[in-house]
């Protein structure tokens, strides 16, 4: 029979050849879950390329669903290594558009440009921590499940946003659509290249994972963090104040997740609606994982799932091929993921007869 | 329409829309006390809802949809068995990573069957007698088969858990795995089994809310339901007779919105869909005030994986 011998030591290349494998099987199961429906996964996975890589404007696109992504995973990586579980991104994402969103529609008066994006960007870093802070609070002092509350924390702020796009921050002009008045020139994040989308957002990414980086690799901070994630016992005896470190984490988590919110409104959308960005919190998890933690590794599997999650929603308006595609190839990857974890510490064997 | 029959209505839907809510939170319940933690019950109730429609939108009978749909919630919750118990993954990312996939399939697969209707819902089958007593004969004995097979549920399995040896075993499986083995439990039977269970019983809410309260098919139809069970284990403190209580609590709320919503009232539909949500959040926050005052507590190694020792 196959049983599992535990591992003595781990070769190196396992913590690449794992997640390139996961990725394989997401894409082999997507490809049939899309034969199954007679159409030809090779059309659907070339057409996910080259919408996603295939000309320097379709990189842009791909960096530009990447930029959110490089965002919430960094925050992520910092809780996460705690064995706290923010599945909240995405509430923490809308707050930040919100908070930000409130200073373009309502307080530009007078503000200078640089003055404006400062402001919103610090509204949406606060707004984002807000939310994110909530439920660290509730699980602190009373061992409430932060997997659920973050998880509802998304649709009252999705239902928050709802209510404002439909009601009092409606756009007068917008014919019954919900959606607010187009921030003025001052609120709009300039533009890096000429005919892309791809904004300044993208440098702000890239400095968060650098401090992240810096924060996990190289400060007290992270050495705690490090310890807590290893043993919580073992950190409180060693004088760590754990929950201490919990709140910090969770306000670099939803303080990141509301910058990338501000960096879509402000930078992509350049007004609020009921319908900012793709399922980022949860695809933001799975870079966090495939990525085994590790910052800059982010920015690479952001890269990745950003032209993943780019390339299938080209695919549908061009193709007509449902977006689902992309949440059963992430699914798969994430549980093939989860499950080869094992052959980190276990070999699989072979044994004769019965045990 | 006058204010009593109103009332009685309102009432008789809240137990439909509990009944959605109050067969995954059983399932999770035997999940969680066989020490196993899914959070895929969203995925699983999206993969039931569905299943459960596509089966009753062709068949024509409402009956076998029910039944496809809670068979393939059970199918869907295998994968986080295999990968929990089987692989010892962690059980929280496995169970999100069903969730997802739920999401995935049913939008994948969902795409064409958008916006259809299904005609042939589950009959209203008035018990005798009992649907005679006044008030509760029409709120709780007028209703569908499955709103009845989910009292019994309820009952059947409250008295397997405290009353049989097979609840005995699973009950020491979830709090000491490892003297549950020694004691000659397969602990790995036990937890694939109740995983197994957990899957059938969320696929029969999603496949429920299609073949009775919502006949039809959108995207993303449970809308959060499968994390209000979730959040309903912890409140019902992993005790199948509270479950009732806390699922026909949010039925209420259910009922209420759209009874509101039906009314025409001035309070925007935004705040109203909010509501079940701020009300799981209220609800969660005040019972893990009261799992910690009164020492209770989850299964004690809930969400651990089991290691038989190799020799």
């Amino acid at each position: 029979m196959l049983y599992f011998e535990k591992r003595q030591s781990v070769p190196r290349y396992f913590k690449v050849i794992i997640p390139i494998i996961s990725l394989l099987i997401g894409l082999i199961i997507g490809a049939i879950a899309v034969a199954i429906v007679g159409i030809n996964p090779l059309d659907v996975y070339g057409g996910i390329l080259s919408n996603a890589f295939g000309s320097w404007y379709a990189f842009s696109e791909t960096l530009v669903a990447a930029t959110p992504l490089i965002l919430i995973t960094a925050g992520l990586i910092v809780v996460f290594r705690m064995n706290v579980w923010n599945i909240g991104a995405y509430g923490q994402y809308i707050m930040g558009a919100i908070f930000s969103s409130y200073f373009a529609l309502f307080a530009s008066h007078g503000l200078s440009k640089p003055v404006m994006l400062a402001v919103m960007v610090i509204s949406s870093m606060v707004g984002g921590a807000i939310w994110a802070l909530i439920p660290t609070l509730l699980k602190i002092f009373w061992e409430v499940n932060e997997v659920i509350t973050t998880l509802l924390l998304n649709y009252i702020a999705l239902y928050t946003l709802k209510f404002l796009m439909y009601g009092p921050w409606k756009n007068p002009e917008s014919y019954g659509f919900p959606l607010s008045k187009t921030f003025p020139q001052t609120a709009i994040l300039p533009v890096l290249f000429k005919g892309t989308r791809l904004t300044v957002g993208i440098i702000f990414a890239l400095i968060a994972v650098l401090i992240v980086w810096f924060l996990i690799k190289k400060s007290k901070f992270g050495y705690e963090v490090r310890i807590i994630g290893d043993n919580p016992l073992a950190a409180k005896y060693a004088g760590i104040s754990v929950n201490r470190n919990i709140i910090i984490g969770m306000a670099i988590n939803g303080a990141l997740a509301g910058l990338a919110g501000m960096t879509e409104v402000s930078g992509i959308v350049h007004y609020l609606q009921v319908k900012i960005g793709a399922d980022y919190g949860y695809t933001a998890i799975i870079v966090a994982w495939i990525s085994y933690l590790d910052p800059l590794v982010t920015i690479l599997a952001s890269i990745l799932f950003g032209g993943l999650a780019s390339g299938g929603y080209s695919l549908q308006i061009t193709m007509r091929v449902s977006y689902g595609i992309v949440g059963l190839i992430e699914s798969i990857t994430l549980f093939s993921l989860v499950g080869a974890q094992i052959f980190l510490n276990y070999k699989l064997r072979w044994k004769n007869g019965s045990s | 329409m006058d204010h009593h029959s109103i009332y009685i209505s309102l009432l008789a839907n809240t137990v439909k829309a509990g009944t959605i809510l109050l067969f995954p939170t059983i399932g999770e319940i035997f999940t969680e006390r066989a020490g196993i933690l899914n959070l895929g019950v969203e995925g699983m109730m999206l993969i039931g809802a569905f299943i459960g429609f596509i089966v009753a939108y062709t068949t024509k009978d409402p009956y076998l949809g029910f039944f496809a749909g809670t068979i393939a919630g059970g199918i869907a919750s295998l994968i986080h068995a295999f990968i929990s118990i089987t692989l010892r993954g962690n059980q929280i990312v496995s169970g999100l990573a069903l969730t997802i996939f739920g999401g995935g399939f049913t939008t994948f697969y969902g795409q064409k069957w958008i916006n259809m209707t299904l005609n042939n819902t589950l009959p209203t089958v008035k018990l005798p007698i009992l649907s005679k007593i006044p008030y509760i004969g029409p709120i709780f004995f007028s209703q569908d088969l499955i709103v009845y097979l989910s009292y019994i549920t309820v009952l059947v399995m409250w008295f397997i858990l405290y009353k049989t040896t097979m609840g005995l075993n699973l009950r020491a499986v979830g709090e000491n795995a490892k003297a549950a083995n020694a004691m000659g439990i397969s602990v790995y039977r036990v937890r694939y089994m109740w995983t197994f269970f957990g899957g059938l019983l969320a696929g029969a809410g999603g496949a429920y809310l299609t073949t009775s309260y919502a006949p039809f098919w959108l995207d993303g139809i449970t809308a959060g339901r499968g994390w209000i069970a979730i959040a309903l284990v912890i409140f019902a403190m992993w005790d199948p007779l509270k479950a009732l209580f806390g699922a026909y609590l949010f039925g209420g709320i259910n009922a209420l919105q759209f009874q509101l919503q039906a009314s025409g009232t001035t309070i925007p539909s935004a705040i109203l869909n909010m509501l079940p949500y701020i009300g799981t959040f209220i609800v969660i926050t005040i019972s893990s005030i009261i799992v910690k005052t009164r020492h209770v507590r989850p299964p004690k190694e809930l969400g651990i994986p089991y290691i038989r020792e190799e020799k």
